[in-house]
Order: structure tokens, then C-alpha cells, then sequence
């Protein structure tokens, strides 16, 4: 009941009101991405109060991931990366005319797998508060370990380039004061970096001033409707909930469950729900030409990893996506460290967080619905008059945090090691990651350390820890086992045939 | 070939976080310094740059070799283009650091976001109003709704109304 009242005021309404019309309008616009949109709130979160912080942040990520389907369908463009699986689906609907159909399917898939996600959240995270509840250091190493692990090997791309960009992220990680000994590291003299690097600059360089200096770098853009859209937004929900209902389900299990693998977002959870919607459908041949099917997948799936994210950032402090990845930054700022005693202080806090999710979710229907109509209003803002603003917005919100140049400057810096290597093909999720749980790694084996007298063993000396560290063990050895299981089946087949 | 300096990059970093982390003291009674994650990763650095170098070399002399059987005038690859106005943003940063204790923040955003937009070609007037009341809101908003002190700047000596 407490929970209730935290979020049932006027204050937090308010809050999740404009957060909703921002969020619709950074996934709108192509080019800007729900990471960036949370990222840009960041420094106004961080002067409110933690529950309306918490639910402008759902709120904005829930709507943005929605709404990089609008200019996916009109344009071919998707807003958000997480609505690229499918833009070929809903694009060629729009050539059809069928535009806001495909919204409104996209728009109630999107909604189902936002609330399916959170309820998986609920009932999962609780259960698995209780088991953390048995951690120590040992256990939280590996688990840290294991979530950077997961971000090499589920990245799509080169591993070698992820392993890279996670180790980019985990020295940063190391700048400040040492915990163990107290020595300055990497400062070079600076008093701000003593406490190390602050979360917020570092966010905003790597995912806004990043995507602002490709845009710069990019050639100017023309955007143009040719589709019309004279079709209704809901005529046909029903008619297709009723026929691909199962594909709603499983879109969103698979979204959730993606969602809560360290370093796999709604863009990967999207991906892998539509290839495995396209392998396992009747009429697979459909896919590419406008088919519902594909969008009823992918849509549930993106939705449901933006909660199913969550599960792992509030159990265990390991943060699902880079969206997650920035909530736990703001709820260390806000002096509340994500673990299992966040379900157990009876603040009600958690249950506020529930009641975010699902109020966030279903104030998409309407908030979408209404985005729908007005989608040529969003998708014509011309960026070259929207970039500049972001651009300075970025450059005050750095400053905003601690009135700080230095974070202005290690904006500037974190921007251009982001960029150099964005364009060069490495992925950022890991390295975000990296910054966030790097600490992590290295406080708990040092603590564990000290514990045991430096007795690697102990490691896994318990059960769990153990089951654990052979996890990763088996993780890392997996390309390996992978080749050899193959070379075994090659020579098997040729000495049958 | 991006990748060959890429992985050389990453060796690079990785010896100078090596050296850099040797320099850290250590307490007789820890076993593990201050310099162990640091020198972990800057091993990492250099092993990871290594395999990014090799495996673009061995890569390019791959293709190099095939599309010289098949087609000797595309063994170059074309030169990827990258607009030189990605520098843009980050001049515009150094700009407002420079710039904003004297000019003050709203002044300095205000002259960022009109210069930014008159390069992509924005019509004057749009570029105008819209950098005059995006710099007076977001100024608005930090300095009175949140309190933060942006710079005033010498120029306009604290003249602004809302901050006291």
C-alpha cells in the first residue's frame, strides 16, 4: 500500500506525463536512441526525488522503443536501433497504405510485452532477492564476472572488439582513489577524478555526443512522406491479437529473458524474436514483404527486454542493458544500492517501481495512440535544428551534476574515444558495463581476498560460488567446445560416407 | 586497415596502463596492489590489439590475394569517407569552456546553437528564434528550477533577472 502512495501524487503523475511525451519524441526523431534519451534525463533526475527519478527513466525508455517504430514504418529509417529487426515489415505495410495499422498492431504488441516483462519481473526478482540474499563478495564477483562475460559473447560482431570496448569501460572504472590502499590511480594530479569518474559525463559523451558527431560527420538528410495513412489505428488489433496471440507470448518471453542478460538490450532481444518467429512460421516466405507476423515478434520482444532488463540491475546491482546500466548509476547517486535488501526494507519502494512499470506501460495506449496521428509532426523535426539544442543541453546537463568543468572535459574525452571507436565497429554496451561493474569485480575480490589471505581457491570453496565460476569457465570455453563439437560431427559424416 | 591501427592503438594504451600502474604503491601486508586490475586490463589491452592487428592483416591478405586472382583492378578497397563537420561538436564544447566564464552560459549556447544551425543551412530566422528561446529555457531551467550556478559571465556583469 505504501508503494501506492508513493506514486499516486501529482508530483510523480507530472512526471511520468512529460516523460512519456519526451520519450515519444527522442524515439520519434531517427538518429536519437532510448539510450540517449535516458542519458539526457539524467541530470534533471538527478535534482528530483527517487521515485519520480525512477519513473521518468521507465517511462522515457518504454515510450522511446515504441516510438523508433513510427519512422521505421514511414520512412525505412528505424528510430531507436531496437525497431531495426522489423522496418522492412512495417515500411512495406506502409506502402500498402497500411501505415497505421502496423502502428497499432506495433503499438499493442509493445504494451502487452511491456506489462508481460514487468510481470515477469515481479515474480522472478522477488524469489531471486531471497537466494541473493545468501551472497557474499565471492558470489557477487563472479556474477559480475559472468554479466561481463555474457556482454563479449551475446555482442553481434567481433569478440575481439567487445573484449576491447569492456576493458575500455573497466579501466575507467579504476580511476580514483584505490579502495584498499587509498593510492591515487590515474588522476594525473586532478582533485575531481580522486573520487573516480563520474557516471553522468561519461554517459552523455558515450551516447549523445557520440551519435551528434556522427550525425555532424554523416551527409545532411531529406526527409520525406511519400506513404499515405488514411487506414484506422485499431480497426485491425483485433482481428490479428486473435490469430497471432501465441507469437505475443512467445515474442515476449524471449524479449524478457534477452533483456535480462547482461549486455543484450531490447535491439538484440528484437533480432532474435523475429529470426526465430521467421524460422518457426508457416508462411516464412511472407517475411520481408509487410507481414504482421514478423512485427507481432519483434515488437512484443523489444518492449519486454526494456523490463525484463531490470530483473538482474535490482536483484543483483548487474545491470541488463545500458538503460539499466545508467539506473544504477542514479540509484548509487540517490545513496540506494540496487541488491536483494531493496525488496526487504519495506519501503515500499519496490512495489512504487512495479506500479511505475505497469502505469508506464499502459499509459502507452493513449500517449502512442495520439503519437500515431501527429507521427508527421515528429518525424519532420529537422534535426539540424534539434542537434545544436541537444549539443548544449548535453554540455550544461555535464556540468549540472557537480558545477564541475572537469566533467565537461571528461565528456568531451569519453565522446571522442566513444565515437573514434563506434565508427571503427565496436559495440558500447560492454563498455558501459565495464564502467559500471568493473568496480564491482575488483572490490569483491579484494574484500574476498583480505577475507581469506589472498587464497585463490576459496573462489570455489562454496557451492554456489563455485557453480558460479565454472559458469564462466564454460562461458569462455564455449567457442572452443562449439569448434570441436563440429569437427567431431565433419569427421563423423565423412567416415559414414 | 582501420583495424591494423585500431590494435595498435590498444597495444599502445595497454603498455603506457602497464607502466603507469607500476608506479602505484604497494602495502607489504595486501597481496593484491592497486596496480593488479589496471595491469590486467593493459595485458588485456595489448592482447586484445594484438589479435584485432593479426587477424585484419591476415584478413586483407586473404581478400588481397583472392581478388587479385579474380580481378586485379579491386584489390584496393575505396577509401571510407568521413565528414570532416564531426568536429563540430567537440569545438563547440571547448568553445563554451573558454568562452562561457566570459560571454556566460546563455550567451555561449545561444551563439553555439545559431552557428551550428546556419551551417546545415537553416533559414536565419528559424535558427535565430529557435536559439534564442532554447538557450533562454534550458538557461531557465538549470540556473532557477534546479539552482545549478551556470556561469553569469563578465560580460553581462550578473545582470540576468532570475538569479540573485
Amino acid at each position: 500500500m505504501n508503494g501506492v502512495g508513493l506514486v499516486l501524487n501529482f508530483d510523480t503523475i507530472l512526471v511520468i506525463l512529460a516523460a512519456s511525451l519526451f520519450g515519444i519524441f527522442v524515439g520519434a526523431v531517427p538518429g536519437l536512441t532510448a539510450t540517449m534519451a535516458v542519458a539526457l534525463l539524467v541530470p534533471l533526475t538527478f535534482y528530483m526525488d527517487t521515485i519520480p527519478a525512477i519513473a521518468a527513466i521507465v517511462t522515457t525508455s518504454a515510450m522511446a522503443i515504441f516510438a523508433g517504430d513510427i519512422p521505421g514504418t514511414y520512412l525505412n529509417i528505424p528510430g531507436t536501433p531496437a525497431s531495426a529487426a522489423y522496418v522492412g515489415e512495417s515500411h512495406a505495410l506502409a506502402k500498402k497504405g497500411r501505415a497505421r495499422e502496423a502502428l497499432g498492431i506495433n503499438l499493442v504488441c509493445s504494451v502487452f510485452g511491456g506489462i508481460f516483462g514487468t510481470i515477469i519481473l515481479i515474480v522472478v526478482a522477488q524469489s531471486l532477492a531471497e537466494v541473493a540474499l545468501k551472497f557474499s563478495a565471492f558470489e557477487y564477483f563472479w556474477l559480475a564476472v559472468l554479466g561481463l562475460s555474457c556482454s563479449i559473447f551475446i555482442s553481434v560482431g567481433s569478440r575481439t572488439k567487445a573484449f576491447l570496448s569492456l576493458l575500455f569501460g573497466v579501466l575507467l572504472s579504476t580511476v580514483g582513489l584505490d579502495m584498499m590502499s587509498g593510492a591515487p590511480r590515474f588522476t594525473f594530479g586532478v582533485p575531481d577524478l580522486m573520487a573516480g569518474i563520474n557516471f553522468i559525463p561519461v554517459m552523455i559523451g558515450m551516447f549523445a555526443l557520440n551519435e551528434l558527431m556522427s550525425y555532424y560527420g554523416s551527409k545532411s538528410e531529406k526527409k520525406t512522406i511519400s506513404v499515405v495513412d488514411k487506414d484506422s489505428v485499431f480497426h485491425n488489433v483485433p482481428r490479428h491479437v486473435k490469430r497471432y496471440w501465441r507469437n505475443m507470448v512467445r515474442g515476449s518471453s524471449i524479449g524478457t529473458m534477452i533483456g535480462a542478460l547482461p549486455g543484450a538490450g531490447a535491439d538484440i532481444a528484437a533480432w532474435i524474436s523475429y529470426g526465430v518467429g521467421k524460422g518457426r512460421s508457416k508462411d516464412s516466405s511472407k517475411y520481408g514483404t509487410g507481414n504482421i507476423e514478423g512485427i507481432v515478434d519483434a515488437s512484443s520482444a523489444n518492449n519486454s527486454g526494456i523490463s525484463g532488463a531490470w530483473v538482474p540491475a535490482l536483484v543483483f546491482g548487474i545491470p541488463g542493458d545500458s538503460i539499466t546500466a545508467i539506473v544504477i548509476g542514479v540509484l548509487y547517486m540517490k545513496g540506494m544500492n540496487p541488491g536483494p535488501t531493496i525488496f526487504m526494507d519495506g519501503s515500499g519502494l519496490i512495489y512504487a517501481l512495479f506500479i511505475v512499470f505497469i502505469l508506464a506501460n499502459l499509459m502507452m495506449l493513449p500517449i502512442g495512440y495520439m503519437a500515431i496521428r501527429l507521427s508527421k509532426l515528429f518525424i519532420l523535426t529537422p534535426s539540424r535544428v534539434l542537434m545544436p539544442i541537444i549539443l548544449c543541453f548535453c554540455i550544461v546537463g555535464a556540468f549540472a551534476i557537480n558545477n564541475s568543468v572537469v566533467d565537461i572535459w571528461l565528456m568531451l574525452i569519453v565522446g571522442l574515444v566513444a565515437y573514434l571507436l563506434a565508427v571503427n565497429d565496436f559495440p558500447m554496451a560492454p563498455a558501459i558495463l565495464g564502467l559500471v561493474l568493473g568496480s564491482v569485480v575488483e572490490n569483491n575480490f579484494m574484500s574476498a581476498m583480505l577475507r581469506t589471505g589472498g587464497d585463490l581457491t576459496s573462489f570455489f570453496a562454496r557451492p554456489i560460488s563455485a557453480g558460479l565460476g565454472i559458469a564462466v569457465i564454460l562461458l569462455w570455453c564455449s567457442p572452443l567446445l562449439i569448434k570441436a563439437y563440429r569437427y567431431q560431427k565433419r569427421k563423423s559424416e565423412r567416415a559414414s560416407a | 586497415m582501420r583495424d591494423v591501427f585500431a590494435g595498435i592503438g590498444f597495444m599502445i594504451a595497454g603498455i603506457v596502463t602497464i607502466i603507469t600502474a607500476q608506479q602505484f604503491p604497494t602495502l607489504p601486508s595486501l597481496q593484491y596492489g592497486p596496480s593488479l586490475f589496471p595491469s590486467l586490463v593493459g595485458g588485456g589491452f595489448c592482447i586484445g590489439g594484438a589479435v584485432l592487428t593479426l587477424n585484419s592483416l591476415w584478413q586483407r591478405r586473404k581478400a588481397a590475394a583472392q581478388e587479385v586472382q579474380d580481378d586485379p583492378t579491386l584489390a584496393t578497397s575505396p577509401p571510407e569517407k568521413m565528414g570532416w563537420a564531426m568536429v563540430l561538436p567537440p569545438i563547440a564544447i571547448v568553445f563554451y569552456i573558454l568562452a562561457s566564464d566570459y560571454l556566460g552560459a546563455m550567451l555561449t549556447i545561444t551563439i553555439i546553437m545559431f552557428l551550428l544551425m546556419l551551417l546545415r543551412k537553416t533559414k536565419i530566422y528559424v535558427a535565430l528564434i529557435t536559439s534564442v528561446v532554447m538557450s533562454s529555457a534550458i538557461y531557465f531551467i538549470f540556473s532557477h528550477y534546479l539552482l545549478i550556478p551556470l556561469p553569469q559571465g563578465v560580460l553581462l556583469g550578473g545582470s540576468l533577472p532570475w538569479i540573485s
